[in-house]
């Protein structure tokens, strides 16, 4: 496995929001969903997974449910709440001025 | 949006928070599915199971630590790890009981002190009275230049009501007192005879029955009473038929219309109320304009209408008043106090002085409990670098240290508040009724409150230099040391010197203070009250009943009972006199001495003035400064006579010829033939208005010539004056067996009730400043003997190189000089700045008094001198060789 680029919390945080706006997932789906659509740029070690989830669950951004899994046990499935569907269009825009501001940086050509 | 977002989110904390077990269990279930699931998709790929189960694992990283991070993530574990530091810090104090119990008991002190003080201060200056909007109350009273502030006169009181627009209610409130009679013992009571709408205008309602209605304020009323709660209680057993029962006062029969409600309170003692209407029915002197008898008035400002407005609109009807009636009213003015005041009275200064001292006493307590918790975290340097090394964060352990701090405040104020409840007790029996004016001092939820934030703050206070000291602990040089960790560092022993210097100085405050307080009561006490007041009784009687209506009727019952109790066995003499010294009430009216220029009505001379029998200068003691005292001749067949005292002569015969001259009572009139009386004897001053007080001017008239209902019978005895008493109270009973007597107290008793309020502030403040160096000689003990045992390898080699025992003490003594030495000088700053607050307490005392200063400064020095010599001589016996080997 290649290194995974070092995540900032805060970007983690929107990430996660974002994965779990498509569909309701559990802590495991969401890693590898994570890693499947970044094309394994992006992944989240296990250990700053479920940190990450219960941060964001405290917050009231995601809500847990627990639902009868594949394997016959039952499994916490996250989803985003109205709070974190706002939540993350704020993060999503501030992103997107960060991004396009480093980029411009970046482009400059030198004189 | 935030807040709304925080109030979502409240169900879930509070589940993370209670429903620990089972969050954690789920907890532990979604990360146990997680890695089946990691396993599952390992062995997918080609893995076998275990490897597949050990590369999820090595994913997962430490499951235990992944589920400490979740709930760290979910904030729960402020609260777990503050019970579990709670534990652990009650778990420390009963491991080092030493430690714990110097610990809890310089706390219990210092929580304890302050809580019971707070409670009088929140009894007597902070409780709400129980009248609605009490801040627009105010009591309104005449003034003259010549005596200061006096009672309104009823004519007075009704033009203010009609002219003032700044009040919305005006009442008047004379002070009167009765006899109950047609009870096995008679006795005197005392309440207000008021306008119809006093209770209204305070916002009262009668407990029981009907309040006065507006008919009743009119001249020759049917005489109805309101009873006060107690007297309801104890004379009629609370039941509630006796409205409209009836009562004797005076032989006269009043109606009962109604109770008082149980926490009544008013400036004086309230046991009934009569309607003003009542009252004129027997005091028509008081329509004269010119009778001031006892009487203020109260008032409510209207809405939105300051103080300052109308005490000038008030100021401007004196006035106004003053220019009309000049006979009357001249050079009178008005004065406006708020409510409180009158309430509070001169108690303020002394009990914020008090609570000004006891909290320097918290903050030396505290200085000591921090001192030695800083020892002891000294101690744990080793401790706490492993915990750190171990991933604790910085955080967290001053978290801990904090909690320990506060379990140890805690336990203190604990105990505290069980020292409270009987200092608070013990308090109040040293104040007297009247100072504290019906105020209830308990320790009611405001003062646990109170209690409560004190601990809080001790533990904040007494933790945070150890918490931050510890947490600053460089993790990889403790775990170097050897030893358990020594806790050295100059910086620890200079913050410890600041609080032992700080705790000094503030002692020094208090004693000072002390001192100076000593010194006024010494003073004070020893002022010349201008009699002889050893083995003298006094007792007063008020002749109220219809027999006693004329003059001849209350002459005879007076020289009736002057013969009786001079017969007694065991009395060396007696008399009878209106206004003892020292006691409250005191009659004045204005005089004109023959010859005299005529001056304006208002500043004509005011003295006081008695009526006294044969023997009542010699019974008291007062020096007869010139001429004779009254004898038996001057009666009604001789000649009109009186005698006034120094000041009255010096002021108005500077040539010292009093004797043989008159004078007249009243202004003279030119419509009536003066009324002339010779000055036949001049006697010193007396200290009537309190031994603190100048003397005023006093005119003494033979009670024959001038018969008073009301009079205080002086007996001085051969023996123990109370043993009197009961023989005295059989004289009387056996000429009027319904005669009350009342207000029974020796001269001595007197005095002493006159200086209480100084008393009970030099008591307290002594004990506080007592309480102060006790724990400042303790800390200074603590830190010298710390450094000699931190130094005593070095006094070791000292003493093995030479040093004499007599240099080591030097130098450990010299090490508290030093400590004192500032502390000294700091305090002495401090006692300068503070003891300024004291001034109006103090009695021929200055507040910087240097010798008080000097005194005290020698005190503190021979103690913390003393504190420091134990540990000195332990230094001094050090054996080198045992201290060389030391380690």
């Amino acid at each position: 496995m290649s290194k995974p680029s070092d995540l900032l919390q805060g970007t983690l945080d929107m990430l996660l929001l974002k994965i779990l706006a498509l569909e309701p997932l559990n802590g495991f789906a969401v890693s590898q969903r994570l890693k499947q659509v970044s094309g394994d740029v992006l992944q989240v070690s296990d250990g700053s997974l479920y940190p990450a989830l219960h941060k964001l669950e405290q917050e009231g951004w995601i809500a847990a449910e627990w639902k009868p899994s594949e394997s016959g046990r039952r499994a916490k499935y996250y989803s985003l709440t109205r709070l974190g569907q706002r939540q993350l269009e704020k993060e999503a825009e501030n992103w997107g001025r960060l991004s396009s501001a480093i980029s411009r940086v970046i482009k400059l050509k030198e004189a | 949006m935030r807040p709304e977002h925080w109030w979502f989110t409240i169900p879930l904390r509070l589940r993370s928070l209670f429903r620990r077990p089972q969050t954690d269990r789920e907890l532990d279930e979604e990360l146990c599915d997680h890695l089946e699931q990691a396993t599952d998709a390992y062995a997918a790929k080609g893995m076998t199971r275990e490897e597949a189960r050990r590369q999820a694992q090595l994913d997962m990283g430490g499951i235990e630590q992944a589920k400490e991070n979740c709930r760290d993530a979910r904030g729960v574990n402020w609260l777990a790890d503050f019970i579990q530091d709670l534990r652990h810090g009650l778990r420390l104090l009963r491991k080092s009981p030493g430690f714990a119990i110097i610990g809890v008991l310089t706390l219990a002190l210092g929580i304890g002190a302050n809580t019971a003080i707070f409670s009088v201060v929140y009894g007597v200056l902070l409780d709400p009275l129980p009248y609605p909007d009490s801040a627009r109350l105010i009591l309104l009273n005449e003034t003259t230049p010549r005596v200061g502030v006096v009672s309104v006169s009823d004519p007075n009181f009704l033009d203010w009501r009609a002219q003032s627009t700044t009040f919305s209610q005006l009442a008047a409130v004379h002070a009167v007192s009765f006899n109950l009679s047609g009870i096995s013992q008679p006795e005197s009571i005392s309440g207000e005879a008021v306008s119809p709408n006093f209770l209204s205008l305070l916002g009262v309602r009668p407990f029981l029955g009907r309040d006065f209605d507006a008919s009743e304020e009119k001249s020759g009323a049917a005489p109805v009473v309101m009873l006060g709660y107690s007297l309801w209680q104890s004379h009629f057993g609370s039941d509630a038929s006796a409205v409209g029962r009836t009562i004797l006062f005076d032989g006269r029969s009043f109606t009962i219309i109604g109770v008082l409600p149980r926490n009544f309170r008013w400036v004086e003692k309230v046991q009934f109320l009569e309607p003003i209407g009542t009252w004129l029915a027997t005091n028509p002197e008081a329509a004269d304009r010119g009778a001031r008898g006892d009487m203020v008035v109260l008032g409510r400002l209207a809405p939105a209408t300051r103080l300052a407005a109308a005490r000038s609109e008030m100021e401007g009807i004196a006035a106004r008043l003053a220019t009309q009636y000049p006979g009357d009213n001249d050079e009178f003015g008005v004065v406006l106090r708020p409510i409180r005041e009158a309430f509070v009275g001169d108690m303020r200064t002394a009990i914020l002085s008090l609570f000004g001292a006891v909290l320097c006493v918290l903050l030396i307590a505290c200085a000591n409990v921090a001192n030695l918790l800083l020892v002891r975290g000294a101690g744990r340097t080793r401790e706490i670098a492993l915990r750190i090394a171990f991933g604790a964060t910085r955080r967290r352990i001053v978290r801990q240290m904090l909690t320990e701090s506060l379990v140890l405040a805690a336990v203190g104020g604990a105990f505290g508040i069980a020292l409270a409840v009987v200092g608070s007790r013990a308090i109040t029996r040293m104040l007297s009724p009247e100072m504290l004016m019906g105020a209830t001092v308990t320790l009611n939820p405001t003062v646990l409150v109170f209690a409560v934030t004190l601990v809080l703050l001790a533990a904040f206070i007494c933790g945070l230099a150890p918490a931050a000291r510890s947490a600053k602990s460089d993790k990889h040089l403790q775990l170097k040391e050897g030893s358990a960790g020594t806790g050295t560092g100059a910086s620890h022993n200079r913050l410890r010197g600041f609080f032992v210097i700080a705790e000094l100085a503030l002692s020094l405050v208090l004693l000072a203070g002390a001192g100076l307080m000593m010194k006024s009561l010494h003073h004070l006490l020893s002022v010349n009250p201008g009699f002889q007041p050893e083995r003298l009784l006094t007792m007063e009687m008020d002749l109220r009943t219809a027999q006693y209506d004329k003059d001849p009727a209350i002459i005879h019952f007076w020289q009736n009972a002057l013969d009786r109790v001079r017969a007694i066995p065991g009395v060396q003499s007696a008399a009878i006199g209106t206004n003892v010294p020292l006691t409250d009430s005191h009659g004045r009216g204005d005089i004109t001495i023959e010859g005299m220029p005529l001056p304006k009505p208002g500043s004509y001379p005011h003295p006081d003035f008695h009526s006294i029998s044969d023997g009542y200068v010699s019974t008291l003691g007062i020096p007869l400064l010139q001429g004779r005292e009254f004898v038996e001749t001057d009666n009604e067949k001789g000649a009109p006579v009186v005698i006034i005292n120094d000041k009255l002569a010096r002021q108005y015969f500077p040539n010292g010829d009093a004797v043989g001259k008159r004078l007249m009572l009243g202004q003279v009139d030119p419509a009536k033939p003066p009324q002339w009386r010779t000055i036949v004897g001049v006697l010193g001053d007396t200290k009537m208005y309190g031994l603190a007080n100048p003397a005023r001017l006093e005119v003494y008239l033979p009670f024959h010539q001038a018969a008073s209902s009301d009079m205080e019978v002086l007996v001085r005895s051969r023996v123990e004056p109370s043993a009197m008493t009961a023989a005295i109270r059989s004289e009387i009973a056996a000429i009027d067996k319904d005669q009350p007597i009342f207000a029974i107290a020796t001269m001595q008793e007197l005095i002493r009730a006159s200086v209480a309020g100084r008393r009970f502030t030099l008591i307290l403040l002594g004990l506080f400043s007592g309480l102060a160096l006790v724990l400042a000689a303790i800390g200074i003990y603590g830190v010298i003997s710390y450094t000699v045992a931190q130094r005593t390898r070095d006094i070791g080699i000292r003493i093995a190189l030479g040093a004499s025992q007599a240099q080591v003490l030097r130098d450990v003594l010299g090490l508290g000089l030093r400590l004192t030495g500032l502390g000294l000088l700091v305090g002495l700053l401090g006692a300068f700045l503070a003891t300024r607050v004291l001034s109006s307490l103090l009695f021929g005392v200055a507040s910087t008094d240097m010798l008080t200063f000097i005194a005290v400064s020698g005190v503190l020095t021979v103690v913390a001198l003393a504190a420091c010599f134990i540990p000195a001589r332990r230094a001094m016996r050090v054996d080198p060789m045992i201290a060389l080997r030391y380690e």
